[in-house]
């Protein structure tokens, strides 16, 4: 039973003249790993930030879980089941890991005038947060200050606050971007098995092998537009696809720097 | 009607006066980011040298002359030694370092000046003349000739030299102009140095037309050229200008000639926030 | 203790305890507060509006001097919501402006002759004054206290640090910027409204200019001192910026220019505070600690 998790309908993006988006429409099935594809400045982040609630879209509707969304603030929309990470990371430099985890953990609780009130110190909050840290492999480095760590732990740590927002889609923002070989399937492993527990995901990738090798269904924007979607082998296989990323000097397997 | 546009000269004198207060602090936040409140305690020094030279040469020139130098080595030596070993930290950092040196430069003014008013006894050697049976004495034509040239040289050397060019660079993105190879630290330096300058000139010009020196004359002007860079539009040093006779011009009116007993202080702020709240990015401010 | 060392300590608890309430605001949830000492000011004439003209005692009127500040705090604080950086940090400046000016020329608040004749604190039928009331000022000095670290042990705190990290992670994550930064206002600027009832019923007397905007840098020069977003950085500041002048008054002329050149020196150098990350106490401290950490 296979339910339409989110939708954009006819979302567009004005910035004065510019359309970043252009009424772009499509679903994303829950449970489905869908990735969105282009080449640079197709307008695939101001997609997300419109989804996420960073932006409200000049035009258009976006509905999740069957509510209407589009001009909700950010942080309205992670209290609806919307996580995301950021393609340049944004840790809280000053914090120590795990309390960066345990942010998002707050989530239920940041609403309500008493349950705001209440303690992060305990022992229950700790050990799921470490639980977390397990999952993404930063466990040993928990009371680490998260501003002196590397961009692949950055990443990891971006992931792990995301999924401890307990949400039903994830958005992940170039993730892959700027890891070396190993990191790159160690996260591949991680965003399969956060699928596997039941989260929605919906990825942003310049790294085509990894966003062909993980997601069941691409849409491909280009100039703010949707030119196509479907399967990884059928965009694959699709001209206009090849001729805009070949337009912008860009082959289908190349890395982004 | 008379008395209207007596006051009303007032006001352009008084907004020239703070016009060329304000150019200083401008410059300065244009190129740093960084509310140097110590401006005025420049001002207040090239007001006391200027005096001191004066009064041992009788020679206007030289007094002018040496206060700019003096004023402009000052400069440079606060933002050597307070602000640009503190530009990586948070703003509100060089903001306490500033009024920590308005304070002591004020206090080393009381403590080598006096405390007391001094008067600055000079002639402007300017004409006075009359317009529609309006008098314009000297003093008053000294204002306005004297910021019209100082203001056209600036906007002289920032839109036709290679100097404004590295300035307006520098003051756009640090990192970018130094590898262009702009020194930035050298134009930031010179930035100093000519609205320290400038500050001399408005110094020694306000303690002649109202014939008062004394070590808290900054204090008023302190936090009202705050108020005016952000009317201008944070960055725009033709804003802060146009913000700064406007608002001479607008108090003078008010509490002059309208007579309403606004407070003169809080004015500039309330002021400051009705056009943030019309126009949230100041009179002439716009994207950077 | 001597008379003399009494009345320092009072004014510097009661100013440790405003310094705590621009701490929650600008060290815990890093928004820009320039204009602290007009919330000062609020509680100050609150209090001695309430006790004089009002007839309440000391206590009766408490509840309502904190909820009128921390009111107040949230009215000012909405708009400049809006506003970034500097044009807020300039903003706040302008607000204290504007409130002593209000104090100074609406005839409600006395004016320029300010409000005299403020009672002096009662508790079980005694007049609170001297070593009494100095008791009490630590008292609220340590609830104060009591409050920042339960604060900080709480969702809402860890929200504000989130959003002084970085606001558009914090947002993405629950955290709502207007709501935190409306929370951290309203309780800095209560706990500046305590330290000015405490400070109108101490002096008996108060005017417009004892709340300007060079109070205000007094307190964030405490705040920074100390050590920004610490648990006790506001108070080290205090007690510091509190001793210095008295340390330098047999040098009379010379104290002022002495406490400026010290401050510039100070933030020069240990602009981290000196309970900061960085500072050179911090690193003293270590060392003596044979290297073991925190």
């Amino acid at each position: 039973m296979s339910e339409i998790l989110l939708s954009l309908r006819e979302v567009s993006m004005h910035f004065g003249g510019l359309k970043a988006l252009d009424r772009v429409s499509f679903d994303l099935v829950e449970g489905e790993i869908l990735g969105l594809i282009g080449p640079n400045g197709a307008g695939k982040t101001t997609c997300f930030n419109t989804v996420s609630g960073v932006y409200r879209p000049t035009l258009g509707e976006i509905r999740f879980g069957g509510i209407r969304t589009d001009g909700l603030p950010p942080h309205r929309m992670a209290a609806l089941g919307i996580g995301r990470t950021f393609q340049i990371v944004r840790p809280f430099p000053d914090l120590s890991v795990i309390e960066n985890v345990i942010v998002a953990m707050g989530l239920p609780c940041y609403r309500g005038l008493f349950s705001s009130c209440s303690s992060w110190k305990g022992r229950a909050t700790r050990e799921r947060a470490m639980e977390l840290l397990a999952k993404v492999g930063l466990d040993s480095l928990a009371s680490q200050k998260a501003g002196m760590l590397p961009l692949g732990n950055l990443r990891r740590l971006e992931l792990a606050r995301a999924l401890a927002l307990k949400p039903r889609l994830l958005l992940l923002d170039e993730s892959f971007s700027g890891l070396r070989h190993e990191e790159v399937s160690r996260l591949e492993e991680l965003v399969r098995q956060t699928r596997k527990e039941g989260i929605s995901i919906l990825l942003i990738e310049h790294n085509m092998r990894v966003a062909m090798g993980l997601s069941d269904r691409l849409v491909v924007l280009d100039h703010g537009q949707k030119l196509t979607e479907g399967s990884p082998e059928e965009v694959r296989k699709n001209p206009e696809v090849i001729r805009a990323y070949l337009g912008k000097g860009e082959g289908g397997g190349s890395n982004a720097a | 009607m008379q008395l209207f546009l007596e006051q009303l000269l007032n006001g352009l004198a008084i907004g020239a006066i703070y016009a060329m207060i304000t150019l200083g602090l401008a410059l300065v936040y244009g190129i740093l980011r960084i509310l140097h409140v110590a401006h005025a305690a420049v001002y207040t020094v090239g007001a006391y040298v200027g005096l001191a030279i004066f009064s041992s040469t009788h020679s206007l020139t030289l007094a002018v002359l040496g206060s700019m130098a003096f004023c402009a080595a000052l400069g440079v030596l606060i933002e050597r030694f307070v602000y640009y070993p503190l530009l990586k930290y948070p703003p509100y950092v060089p903001l306490i370092g500033s009024i920590a040196c308005l304070l002591a430069i004020e206090e080393l003014c009381r403590l080598v000046g006096g405390p007391e008013i001094l008067p600055f006894p000079a002639n402007l050697p300017f004409p006075s003349f009359t317009v529609g049976g309006i008098l314009i004495s000297s003093t008053l034509s000294a204002v306005y000739g004297i910021s019209a040239g100082v203001l056209l040289l600036l906007w002289f050397i920032t839109t036709k030299t290679e100097l404004g060019l590295a300035m307006r660079a520098t003051s756009q993105d640090r990192a970018i102009a130094s590898s262009m190879g702009i020194n930035s630290h050298w134009v930031i330096s010179v930035t100093f140095m000519i609205g320290s300058a400038v500050a001399a000139i408005a110094g020694i010009l306000v303690g002649i037309y109202y014939n008062q020196v004394y070590p808290t004359m900054g204090a008023v002007p302190a936090y009202k050229t705050l108020a005016l860079i952000v009317v201008g539009g944070l960055g725009s040093v033709p804003g802060a200008v146009l913000a700064a006779v406007l608002l001479g011009v607008g108090e003078t009116l008010l509490i002059g000639y309208a007579g309403i007993p606004l407070p003169r202080d809080a004015l500039a702020f309330i002021a400051m926030i009705a056009v943030l709240l019309w126009r949230p990015q100041g009179l002439l401010g716009g994207r950077r | 203790m001597s008379d003399y060392s009494i009345t320092i300590g009072t004014f510097i608890a009661i100013q440790a305890i405003v310094a705590c309430g621009l701490n929650v605001i600008v060290g815990y949830a890093g928004q820009i507060s320039l204009g602290h000492a007009a919330f000062f000011g609020i509680g100050a004439y609150a209090s001695a509006l309430l006790t004089t003209a009002g007839g309440l005692s000391f206590w009766t009127a408490l509840p309502i001097v904190l909820s009128i500040t921390g009111f107040i705090g949230l009215v000012l604080g909405l708009p400049s919501l809006r506003l970034k950086e500097d044009f807020l940090a300039i903003t706040t400046i302008g607000i204290n402006f504007i409130v002593v000016s209000v104090f100074l020329y609406v005839p409600f608040f006395g004016g320029a002759l300010g409000i005299g004749g403020i009672p002096r604190v009662m508790l079980f039928g005694e007049r609170l004054r001297g070593t009494s009331f100095f008791l009490l000022c630590l008292g609220f000095l340590a609830a104060v206290l009591l409050i920042s670290r339960l604060f900080t042990r709480s969702w809402s705190g860890l929200a504000c640090f989130a959003l002084r990290e970085d606001e558009a992670a914090a947002s993405s994550m629950g955290v709502s910027p207007v709501r935190f930064k409306l929370v951290a206002f309203v309780l800095g600027t209560a706990m500046a409204g305590l330290g000015g009832a405490l400070y109108a019923h101490y002096m008996r007397f108060i005017s417009a200019t004892d709340f300007g905007f060079p109070m205000s840098i007094m307190f964030l020069s405490m705040v920074v001192v100390g050590g920004m977003g610490t648990l006790w950085g506001p108070v080290l500041g205090a007690l510091i910026l509190g001793v210095l002048p008295e340390v330098f008054r047999p040098l009379t002329d010379y104290r002022m220019f002495l406490y400026a050149a010290l401050l510039l020196l100070m933030i020069r150098f240990q602009p981290g505070g000196l309970l900061g990350e960085t500072s050179v106490a911090r690193q003293i401290f270590t060392r003596l600690k044979g290297g073991h950490g925190r």
